[in-house]
């Protein structure tokens, strides 16, 4: 019965996203939200048989599934009219709501019954189930005509860099303000050498490790003066190299570089002495517009794959290579945190006086984590370019460097699965909840209020002018940052380190009122 | 042999450094000839750049006293402060445009909007940051470090938020032909008008025949700054709850011990702090003549480097941080080029924070940082 509680909540959650989005989203939304039910109950559950496991899933799945259903109705029939989309009851909604009811109430008793195999068996299942959603996904959504995978594959990218971030910051504990710099190395890496710009075309797959060094290379260089510095300064030092970097690309329109010697040094003292100069100034590079300013670099090469070159109407490869990348990512993040280095980067993280004296040199350690955090930035930097195909410096500024860090730390800091949440989170509410609620209020202004206003103009232009929501998204982001803190600073999914030590004093107190309930029992 | 190589070493490295700065420095605009030749050519042009740096330096010395003060008591940088700021811009102008203010030609009635304008920007600014402080920091005030960190970063983009919605609203921020919360907005120059109307050239120089421009808002701006930065000096150094600030900032656990009420000291500095930034705000909006929702975060930085620059936690010291950023970013924008000013004073900030982590005059204080 106590888990009716999570039904609902995913019921309702999956229930209102339906409002905004309509047609066949209740299937999608069904899937996601049924084998996210399952997942979330299958921890909860007490071991047992798969059948009985399956048997105490199914009224919260149905709870779940109703309520999404019920609501999803609700909006076909009462909200949506109000934005002026009036849906008769055709074969569409029908089909859609009841394959979503099936979905959600299938996918959640199959993932809750996972819980009667055992501990191998149970994570092999896990993997497969999310493995056939994660390879389904593009196609279901291309037959449902949803077009969410561009935004899924947006969300993905900023997975990558919330793990590469989540390096440097979970790991090992520095924090860093700037991360965006790297993404945007590893950007311009791939625009400068596979465009028009200056006529270099490589290929894709040689450029996105041309880029995954040069942001290693850079997060080194960038590294190692900082070294010294900790804490809050560590994050203002970092801070300004995220703020000069993209300056730096943004203001390479007109290089040039006259080697100093024959052009200024000779000549002046030359000119001291009352000679006109005969030395010739060697010019090393002339003029040369090496990043196009704000204009940005356009086109970026794409890439090709045994003769097929990568479409941008078609976003399934995107989404496949993006998938790809992220795998390669999690098993190597995953085997270097089981590695000595891993197990340094937390030694550092806990304590550098004391693990420097255990042997760590705490200079390799921070250094590696800097780089090896920005390989992964490198990574998403030339996907993006491939994928967007033209790139310019404000994307990359500040409040990139913060929608990073608002990943790792909505999701959990420390912890790969989540972060992957955070990244899926906070991208698909930036990229997909908030267009639709957008077009939504819009729609819902259009139809019903202002009609309802107009004897107010004023008042009436007032709303219209400020109901958007896209204007409010870095307070959205801000509000995030400012109640996590408050409610759950270790993130959604936190890891165990974390959580032990965001909330020492509560285990402190519960231990000892466990104790004082033992005293007075005896 | 060792040591003929280490006698070597320390003037070859420097060579090598003043080759690669004239090499590559070029290319971010610091092209030393050209830039000495066109010192040679005017150098009333020099003064000039002086001039107004000291008048921005000015601001930034106020809005860096924010900073430091809080970083002083509760060691956390308060990633809004620059927003508090910008907020402080906008209540000026809503409060003089409200007032009738800015379409007004008679200087009198200019002359008390803008003593209006600046009580109710210090109240907002000081409430604001007050406000934010019991809100986003003082939950926080035992969790780890990172944790207020993130919440002020949060706070700040809650600020900057509030500022682009204010400054969409017609009927608050005249737009002046600009629309739009994102553009940047008029701030009318008032005080050169209210010069002009009272017959009075608002050049002081004018008259001087040295091709220089020194106009009162340049000296209102200077001697307002002063006159802020003495009182909260004096303030800090001969009052109670001045003495109880300092207290605080050496040792809370003590301070609270011996009967301070912490908490209150810790609003009270919010509040000195915002209200500063209020009164900045005017000031800015007067000398610049621009009010953008995006302006917190350029100011809050150049004022954050300030005051490390002085030395966090040490109010002379963010003084003289804030006249020399303000300085470095007019010769930058004047010599250079503006579009790499930022560059210059982040690299600034970065190198102080790498070679002098306590400022000019801040005290060594181990490894706190």
């Amino acid at each position: 019965m106590q888990h009716i509680k999570t039904g609902v909540i995913f019921g309702v959650l999956a229930g209102l996203f339906t409002f905004l989005f309509g047609g066949w989203s209740v299937t999608m939304l069904g899937i996601f939200a049924g084998a996210g039910l399952g997942l979330a109950l299958e921890n909860k559950l007490e071991r047992g048989t798969q059948l009985a496991k399956a048997k105490e899933a199914l009224p919260v799945a149905l709870v779940a599934g109703g309520l999404m259903v019920a609501l999803s109705l609700f909006g076909n029939f009462v909200v949506q009219p109000a934005t002026g989309k009036f849906t008769a009851l055709n074969t569409i909604v029908v089909a859609a709501n009841i394959l979503g009811f099936i979905a959600m109430v299938g996918l959640a008793m199959l993932t809750a019954s996972f819980r009667g195999l055992d501990e191998k068996k149970e994570k092999t299942a896990k993997t497969i189930l999310l493995a056939a959603i994660v390879i389904a996904f593009p196609f279901i959504d291309v037959f449902m005509n949803l077009r969410w995978t561009s935004n899924i594959i947006f969300a993905l990218i900023f997975v990558i860099l919330g793990l590469g971030l989540n390096i440097v910051v979970g790991y090992a504990g520095l924090l860093n303000l700037g991360y965006a710099a790297f993404f945007a190395i590893g950007a311009y890496t791939t625009g400068i050498l596979s465009s028009p710009q200056h006529d270099i075309f490589l290929n894709f797959w040689l450029v996105i490790w041309l880029a995954a060094g040069m942001a290693a290379l850079w997060g080194f260089l960038l590294g190692a003066p900082t070294l010294p510095v900790r804490g809050d300064y560590l994050g203002i030092v970092t801070l300004g190299f995220g703020e000069i970097i993209p300056v730096i690309f943004k203001n390479l329109i007109d290089v040039t570089i006259n080697e100093p010697l024959t052009c200024w040094i000779i000549p002046g003292i030359q000119r001291l002495f009352g000679a006109t100069s005969t030395v010739a100034c060697i010019n090393l590079v002339s003029h040369m517009d090496l990043t196009a300013g704000e204009k940005g670099i356009n086109p970026i090469g794409r890439p090709i794959l045994f003769g097929y070159e990568f479409q941008s109407n078609n976003t399934t490869p995107w989404y496949f290579l993006i998938i790809l990348i992220i795998m390669l990512t999690v098993f190597l993040i995953q085997r270097m945190y089981k590695s000595r280095l891993g197990r340094s980067w937390m030694a550092i993280r806990e304590d550098e006086l004391a693990s420097a004296q255990m042997g760590i040199d705490p200079v390799k350690t921070k250094l590696a984590a800097f780089a090896i955090g920005a390989v992964f930035a490198g990574f998403a930097g030339a996907f993006y370019a491939a994928y967007i195909r033209a790139i310019f410096p404000s994307v990359f500024d500040f409040s990139a460097s913060i929608i990073i860090l608002c990943v790792v730390i909505l999701g959990g800091i420390g912890n790969i699965n989540g972060v992957i949440v955070g990244g899926l989170v906070i991208m698909t509410a930036d990229r997909l909840f908030l267009p639709a609620l957008k077009d939504f209020l819009k729609g819902l202004l259009d139809f019903t209020i202002l009609p309802a206003l107009s004897s107010n103009p004023g008042l009436q232009a007032a709303v219209s002018q400020n109901a958007n929501p896209i204007l409010y998204r870095f307070l959205l982001f801000g509000l995030t940052l400012v109640i996590m803190m408050r409610v759950r600073p270790e993130g959604l999914i936190p890891s165990a380190q974390m959580r032990a030590v965001l909330h020492a004093d509560e285990e402190i107190e519960a231990v000892q009122n466990d104790e004082s309930k033992k005293a007075k029992k005896g | 042999m060792k040591s003929t190589l280490q006698k070597f070493a320390r003037p070859i490295i420097a060579i090598i450094t003043i080759y690669l700065v004239l090499l590559l420095g070029p290319i971010a605009a610091l092209d030393i000839p050209v830039i000495a030749a066109s010192i040679a050519k005017n150098p009333s042009q020099l003064l000039q750049f002086l001039i107004i740096g000291l008048a921005n330096g000015a601001i930034i010395a106020i809005i860096a006293l924010g900073y430091t003060m809080v970083y002083g008591i509760i060691e956390l940088i308060n990633f809004a402060h620059g927003d508090v700021y910008m907020i402080g811009v906008f209540t000026a102008l809503t409060t003089l445009s409200l007032t009738g203010t800015l379409k007004s030609q008679d200087p009198v009635r200019i002359g008390i909007g803008i003593v209006i304008a600046l009580v109710v920007a210090v109240v907002v600014g000081a409430t604001l940051n007050a406000t934010i402080e019991r809100l986003a920091y003082r939950p926080l005030r035992n969790a780890p470090r990172l944790a207020p960190l993130i919440s002020a970063i949060g706070m700040s983009f809650i600020v900057e938020n509030i500022g682009l919605i204010w400054a969409g609203q017609s009927w608050l921020v005249p737009s002046f032909g600009t629309t739009g919360g994102g553009a940047q907005k008029e701030f009318p120059d008032l005080l050169s008008r209210m010069f002009v109307n009272m017959n009075m050239n608002p050049d002081l120089l004018a008259s001087s025949g040295l091709g220089l421009r020194f106009t009162i808002k340049d000296l209102l701006v200077i001697v307002l700054a002063g006159v802020l930065m003495i009182g909260l000096r004096q303030f800090v150094q001969h009052t109670k709850l001045g003495k109880a600030m300092r207290a605080t900032a050496q040792n809370r656990d003590a301070a609270k011990m011996l009967g301070i009420d912490i908490d209150w000291v810790i609003t009270a500095t919010f509040l000195i702090g915002g209200g500063l930034a209020g009164a900045a705000g005017l000031m800015a909006g007067l000398y610049n003549n621009n009010a953008w929702w995006f302006m917190g975060f350029r100011a809050g930085l150049q004022s954050f480097t300030a005051a490390v620059l002085g030395g966090i936690g040490n109010i002379t010291g963010a003084m003289l941080g804030g006249f020399l950023i303000g300085l470095l970013a007019a010769f930058s924008d004047g010599y250079l080029n503006a579009r790499w000013t930022n560059a210059w004073v982040f690299a600034t900030l970065v190198l102080i924070l790498l070679f002098r982590p306590n400022g000019l005059l801040g005290e060594q204080t181990g490894q706190k940082a």
